[in-house]
């Protein structure tokens, strides 16, 4: 008896639509005849039968959407009993990923002898010296025979294959694809930018022995406190604008498994040496990988600093829920007209601010910037 | 290099021969005074009147004189008018003369040769156009020659005039008429040394006598469609120049037997089965044999046609070989 598989017709297939069964159950089938039409993302094919017997079981109906290698049909002897086999196997049906992809069928019991492939004898020559599996090959002479130009394709098509390497996506990386297609997709993201004098601000913070980021945080919440529309969610779903008491600041940090965003809370009533140490014990935990689930949980605001590695100005991207994200720019010494009209160096660097513009005006994300901008460049850390 | 015809070639080398070994002489039917009834022996016709002479038509009786001579240290060349009568004296020559030095523990040597004329001409129906070069292939004891262009026969006659061992020639009727360059001063081409009569490198065509002449063509078609056609003559069936053969198979992968006499059991067979034993490794497709249909052959010209291969025939195995 042989199991029918659903065949991956394609590198991106990992499910076939099936359109219609070309043979009931009880009918002959023979090897080589079209079995089954199967349709995925823009293509159709027909499943060819890889034997000849009786189709014993349709397991998948027409106009179902079944995952690559999942057992679909029996193909067996007339009268062979397939019930029990169906009982035993029905749990590994689900096992898809330890299938080889491109054998739909595979032999449960011995029927008819080892399925020959038809091959000519330099094609399998060259196979074995090339440590090649034929199965992998399609043929393209008589009868579907492989012959030595069809290995030579096969092995100029792997050449190619060998110039990239597939890499698994790790499940945080997928997390993140979601997360910005969403954000990109299901909001309507604005930029304001304004370029603001650290000098001072840079001052207090090597004076405190504390980073940027943290400073930046500091004074964040002092203006999400005073812009509460700021520091809030917005479910589409709902139409509900959720404001948030509570000022929570997830800071966007790049480890080597991806981006991950820990959370300060409460910021407003932490001090800056508090925030910078907590902020600083986040940042190792999510670049060792320790970071647990609620650290990484309740933001009401972001903030992703890129600064440090050579950025002036960016758009950031919101981090959905929530309405806006701030993005921190190089700080770099410039030479500023100043208010008595004289030339200094100041240092100075840009801020970014994304704003889901559906429920924030552009002129709030003015005010907010320019709220900011002063607070940085007349600094009060108390 | 000038050029002469298939049979002047011969008759050269019959006679350059002839003048340097007294113990040559040649008899059959018709050949002394009509010089051969497709003019092999036109340019011997008054030569050597009592070493070239003609014969009573009784198979058995040239077959048998020619074996005796041969045995008393003479070197006889028999014609035999066409192959088709070979039957007609069989068992002289496989039961004798391919025998005879065996069985005397190899003390008698057997200069002899036959020669004759083979193959299709213009409706000589059943018994008058026969290829049966496969018959003496078959049957060990005898040497077989079977040329196509009048270079190979004045090497080919000239090395078996110098054999110890009985000599068969097969000369098709048909190309007694064409002409070729051959070199006026003496020369030799030994057995089983195939020609690469062209050179390619997607399907080896094998093949002897006229069928040389066809798949020559074939492959100047083929090359038209881009299709690169090596043909190789054996030139000589025993031996047969296996390792050029199984070479050129190592280079193209491709092989196409052509012969004109019957595919069934046909010599084609004997060279597909040793190159699938010797070459398998190689074959990038099933052998393909090209041969005459299974029957006698017919006297209505579209049915002799229809029968026997022809160049169109080395086209379609070639296509269908790389199909």
């Amino acid at each position: 008896m042989y199991e029918i598989k659903m065949p991956k017709f394609g590198l991106t297939m990992d499910s076939g639509f099936i359109e219609q069964w070309f043979k009931k159950e009880g009918d002959p089938v023979k090897e080589g005849e079209p079995l089954l039409e199967v349709s995925s993302e823009k293509i159709t094919n027909e499943v060819i039968s890889p034997v000849s017997g009786i189709l014993l079981k349709i397991l998948a109906p027409e106009k179902e959407e079944v995952k690559v290698g999942t057992v679909i049909a029996l193909i067996g002897k007339e009268g062979e009993k397939f019930a029990e086999f169906l009982e035993k196997e029905e749990p590994k049906r689900l096992d898809v990923t330890t299938e080889k992809e491109e054998i739909y069928a595979t032999k449960v019991t011995s029927l008819e002898g080892e399925r020959r492939i038809k091959a000519s004898p330099l094609a399998r020559k060259i196979a074995q010296e090339k440590n090649l599996d034929l199965s992998r090959i399609k043929g393209t002479g008589p009868e579907g025979r492989i012959e030595k130009q069809d290995i030579l394709n096969f092995l100029s098509l792997a050449s190619q294959e060998e110039e990239f390497q597939i890499e698994k996506l790790s499940g945080l990386r997928r997390t993140i694809i979601e997360r910005l297609s969403k954000s990109f997709h299901n909001t309507i993201t604005l930029t304001n930018i304004t370029e603001v004098d650290f000098t001072e601000f840079k001052k207090i913070i090597k004076e405190q022995k504390v980073s940027i980021t943290s400073g930046l945080i500091f004074v964040l919440a002092r203006v999400l406190k005073e812009l509460n529309k700021f520091n809030a969610h917005f479910d589409s779903e709902k139409m509900e604008y959720r404001l948030f008491k509570n000022i929570n600041i997830g800071i966007a940090v790049d480890t080597e498994r991806g981006l991950i965003v820990p959370v300060i809370r409460e910021v407003d009533k932490l001090n800056l040496k508090t925030i910078h140490d907590q902020l600083k014990g986040l940042v190792e935990k999510a670049r060792k990988g320790t970071i647990s689930e609620s650290d990484i949980k309740g933001s009401t605001f972001t903030i992703t600093n890129l600064g440090m590695i050579r950025t002036d100005f960016f758009t950031p991207l919101l981090n959905p829920p929530e309405v806006a994200i701030l993005g921190v720019g190089r700080i770099l010494k410039k030479p500023c007209v100043m208010e008595d009209d004289k030339i200094a160096i100041r240092e100075m660097g840009y801020l970014s601010l994304s704003y889901d513009h559906r429920v924030i005006d552009g002129a709030d994300a003015a005010c907010f910037l320019d709220k900011i901008a002063q607070y940085i460049e007349k600094p009060e850390f108390q | 290099m000038r050029e002469i015809t298939f049979a002047e070639a011969l008759g050269e080398a019959i006679l350059e021969e002839m003048q340097k070994d007294p113990t040559i002489f040649t008899y059959g039917e018709d050949i002394a005074k009509q010089g051969g009834i497709f003019g092999a022996y036109k340019s011997l016709l008054g030569k050597f009147p009592d070493r070239i002479f003609d014969t009573p038509i009784s198979e058995e009786a040239i077959y048998g004189s020619a074996l005796g001579a041969a045995l008393v240290g003479m070197r006889p060349i028999v014609e035999f008018h066409f192959a088709d009568f070979l039957f007609t004296g069989i068992q002289s020559i496989t039961l004798q003369i391919e025998k005879i030095r065996y069985m005397t523990g190899g003390q008698g040597k057997l200069h002899l040769l036959l020669r004759g004329p083979d193959g299709i001409s213009n409706s000589a129906a059943a018994q008058h156009s026969e290829s049966i070069e496969t018959i003496f292939m078959h049957t060990p004891g005898i040497k077989v020659i079977v040329p196509s262009t009048p270079y190979d026969i004045k090497g080919l006659i000239k090395t078996a005039l110098r054999e110890d061992d009985p000599v068969i020639c097969f000369e098709h009727k048909m190309l007694y008429k064409i002409k070729g360059p051959v070199p006026e001063e003496d020369y030799t081409i030994p057995f089983g040394i195939a020609d690469i009569k062209r050179e390619g490198n997607e399907v080896t065509v094998v093949t002897i006598s006229r069928m040389v002449h066809e798949s020559l063509k074939a492959a100047e078609e083929l090359k038209k469609e881009g299709i690169s056609v090596e043909v190789i003559d054996l030139r000589t069936l025993v031996p047969w120049d296996k390792k050029t053969v199984i070479e050129s198979v190592k280079k193209t992968n491709h092989l196409v037997v052509a012969h004109e006499t019957w595919k069934r059991a046909g010599w084609g067979a004997e060279i597909a089965s040793v190159v699938q034993e010797e070459a398998f490794d190689y074959l990038d497709a099933p052998i393909i044999r090209i041969g005459a249909k299974n029957v006698p052959m017919p006297f209505a010209p579209n049915l002799q046609n229809f029968v026997t291969p022809d160049y169109k025939d080395v086209i379609e195995a070639v296509k269908q070989i790389l199909r």
